[in-house]
């Protein structure tokens, strides 16, 4: 099987580096890709399941853009909807009536879901979320799990990193995932200041195996922020419609005031939406947050399209059979190559781990063999798959798979073996 | 107040005790150190204290006070150290004004070719021996500096709290140099050369990519994508890690 070389690709990320900081900034950054030498920087078009690189190498993409590809690039139904919008009007004066019928879908096929708010990234709505927590509680302090992710602004991002003052980090509480007596602690560490609980429906901490739920975990947290009227926010913007189309709180069994939506949303289409319980409405009102671009009209109509037709075909379904399909596969393949992989999370957006070098480096090697034979698989954070993965693609992923195997066998020998 | 006694600590335990780092890499502080045979602490009331030792050409370097030694300089406050570090401020001799001449005369030289090396320019680093004798003070400053400042430094306390146990080790392509950092139960160890089985490593293609790196003028990012400096293992280490190099200016800049 030939492997892959980026010669175009590298060539390019000479030019950013001139222009752009750090080449390519954010999630996009190749430094977590371990080593960039093996992955693909610039993508030339994408097509279903798959992305040719400017080198002309062609990936079965197991991290979908990050998550926003659930439904395979180019889908017909989402194009054909967003081309229709475009001929009408795209940002305009005034709203799109699309802008109307996406709202009251989401609060058709959301249980948790009274209204519907739009914005462009998740965090626009992660923010929105923590505001209207502050205003209808007139508190302060914000629960968050301990390397949890909800975007970039200061009160997000750990302490330390750059650009993040003290005063962004003095009302933000961390607790460990899992840990219900934290949470009560905080509760009486700060009473009557607890404005907000914000947490992802399961923990996805990068570098780090995903970690479910315990038994009765939502259920507590969600009798505790009753009981000292603290604001549930969800962030569902990875999980969002690919555990459930209802939501993944109706997944776990639970009932969030606000739930923060995103990357599944509108198959690439910028778009993000915070719905919300009828309580918080009028606080959703008067709580100013805007932005010149999120009354984009196409994005609405992509959204609408892709949502409803997610529905028609239960794609969270589709993508859990074919994500368990695949991973149960490659976890025998894996074995018979003396290596364990450990799958966690949900199979259509698991983390995959070799537990033989506790390093990772076996498993970055792993992932670069694969990567440079056409299965994108990065060490560093959660897979995707979408509906758009075909039996074919799983087919040609397990080949890849073997022959990666093999090819970090030999690089080790018997090292790492159990 | 918490500020001064970090810096002192990085002052004391991340640059000078490089001297005996200079005195192996650089013969004309070899040369400087030849005859001598004396004892050095320096004591900073309610902070750092240490042992420099010169005998038969060598240097050695000890946290804490050892020994009987000839001279003891004692600093009434950190802020008072540093301001001596910074060429502003004289030690109050405790002990061995017999050897005062030693100290006005004799060890201001070495200080002097410390600070040289470790105040780079273009035009400097352009001299391959500057360059290379840069490059491994820099590299161990960067990891006794990152030890005081994970330990003593509030907001790297938090930063290191978030750093799993286990070894970073960062080494110079092919030969080195080296160094490391052990982070095991809340302790931090800063050492140099090689550790066995890193749990994270990172990998500077040749000596001039890690001095560029090192003293701030490499993008990392950039550098890591293009490959010149390679990161390996558990890269949440290194992430971490390099929130705390990269405060290390902000004391000794």
């Amino acid at each position: 099987m030939a492997t892959y070389r980026y010669s175009k690709s590298q060539e390019l990320f000479r030019r950013a580096a001139g222009v752009i900081p750090g080449g390519i900034y954010g999630h996009f950054s190749p430094a977590p890709l371990v080593p960039p030498s093996a992955y693909p920087f610039y993508t030339a078009r994408a097509e279903g399941s798959r992305f040719w690189d400017v080198d002309g190498n062609v990936f079965i993409d197991y991290m979908c853009a990050y998550g926003p590809m659930v439904m395979g690039y180019g889908a017909a139904h989402v194009e054909e909807a967003a081309a229709a919008q475009r001929r009408l009007g795209d940002s305009t004066t005034g709203a799109a009536p699309v802008m109307v019928e996406l709202a009251e879908l989401l609060v058709d096929i959301m249980p948790a879901a009274d209204w519907a708010f739009f914005a462009k990234n998740g965090a626009d709505v992660t923010n929105f979320a923590v505001m209207i927590a502050r205003d209808a509680t007139g508190r302060d302090k914000i629960v968050m799990i301990d390397g949890g992710y909800h975007g970039t602004a200061g009160w997000m991002q750990a302490p330390g990193h750059h650009g993040v003052s003290e005063e962004d980090q003095r009302h933000v509480v961390r607790i460990p995932w899992n840990d219900v007596p934290a949470f009560e602690a905080v509760l009486d560490q700060y009473p009557g200041d607890v404005a907000g609980f914000i947490a992802t429906p399961y923990h996805i901490p990068t570098f780090a195996d995903s970690q479910m739920p315990a038994d009765g975990y939502w259920e507590k947290i969600q009798a505790l922020c009753r009981r000292h009227n603290v604001v549930l926010i969800v962030d569902d913007i990875r999980h969002g419609f690919r555990l459930d189309m209802a939501g993944s709180s109706a997944y776990f069994g639970f009932t969030p005031d606000l739930t923060c939506l995103c990357k599944a949303m509108a198959n690439g289409y910028p778009i993000s939406a915070l719905v919300g319980c009828e309580a918080l409405k009028s606080t959703a009102a008067r709580v100013f947050h805007t932005g010149s671009y999120w009354f984009q009209a196409v994005p609405m109509a992509a959204a609408r399209a892709n949502l409803v037709k997610m529905g028609e075909i239960n794609a969270p379904q589709v993508m859990l059979t074919r994500g368990a399909l695949l991973l149960d596969a490659m976890v025998n393949i894996a074995r018979g190559y003396g290596y364990e992989l450990k799958v966690t999370g949900v199979p259509s957006m698991p983390y995959v781990r070799i537990t033989n070098d506790e390093s990772l480096m076996l498993h970055q090697d792993w992932c670069a063999e694969c990567t440079r034979r056409g299965a994108y698989f990065t060490p560093h954070h959660n897979w995707f798959i979408s509906a758009a993965h075909t039996d074919a693609d799983i087919q040609r992923t397990l080949e890849i798979v073997d022959e990666a195997f093999k090819a970090v066998r030999a690089k080790y020998g018997s090292a790492f073996q159990s | 107040m918490i500020e001064s006694l970090v810096k002192a600590n990085l002052n004391l335990y991340a640059v000078l005790r490089n001297l005996p780092l200079l005195v192996k890499s650089d013969p004309v502080a070899a040369k400087t150190v030849a005859q001598w045979r004396i004892g050095i602490q320096f004591v900073v009331w309610r902070g750092p204290a240490a042992t420099l030792v010169f005998e038969d050409g060598t240097c050695v370097f000890e946290r804490g006070r050892h020994g009987n030694t000839e001279v003891v300089f004692g600093f009434i406050t950190p802020a008072h150290f540093n301001r001596m570090m910074d060429g502003k401020g004289t030690p109050v001799p405790l002990k061995g004004f017999r050897h005062l001449g030693f100290m006005r005369n004799e060890f201001p030289k070495i200080a002097d070719r410390l600070a040289f090396f470790l105040k780079p320019t273009d035009a400097k680093l352009a001299d391959p021996h500057y360059l290379a004798v840069n490059t491994r003070l820099t590299l161990a400053t960067a990891v006794f500096a990152a030890r005081e400042l994970a330990l003593f430094d509030p907001t790297c306390r938090q930063v290191a709290g978030r750093i799993r146990d286990g070894a970073v080790l960062l080494k110079i392509l092919p030969d080195g140099p080296s160094a490391h950092l052990i982070f095991e139960g809340g302790e931090v160890t800063a050492g140099l050369g090689d550790v066995q089985r890193p749990m994270a490593r990172i990998d500077f293609r040749d000596q001039a990519t890690a001095n560029a790196f090192l003293n701030g003028r490499l993008d990392p990012f950039t550098a890591i994508a293009s490959g010149e400096v390679a990161i390996r293992g558990q890269t949440p280490m290194i992430d971490n890690l390099s929130l705390i190099f990269d405060r290390i200016p902000g004391y000794l800049g």
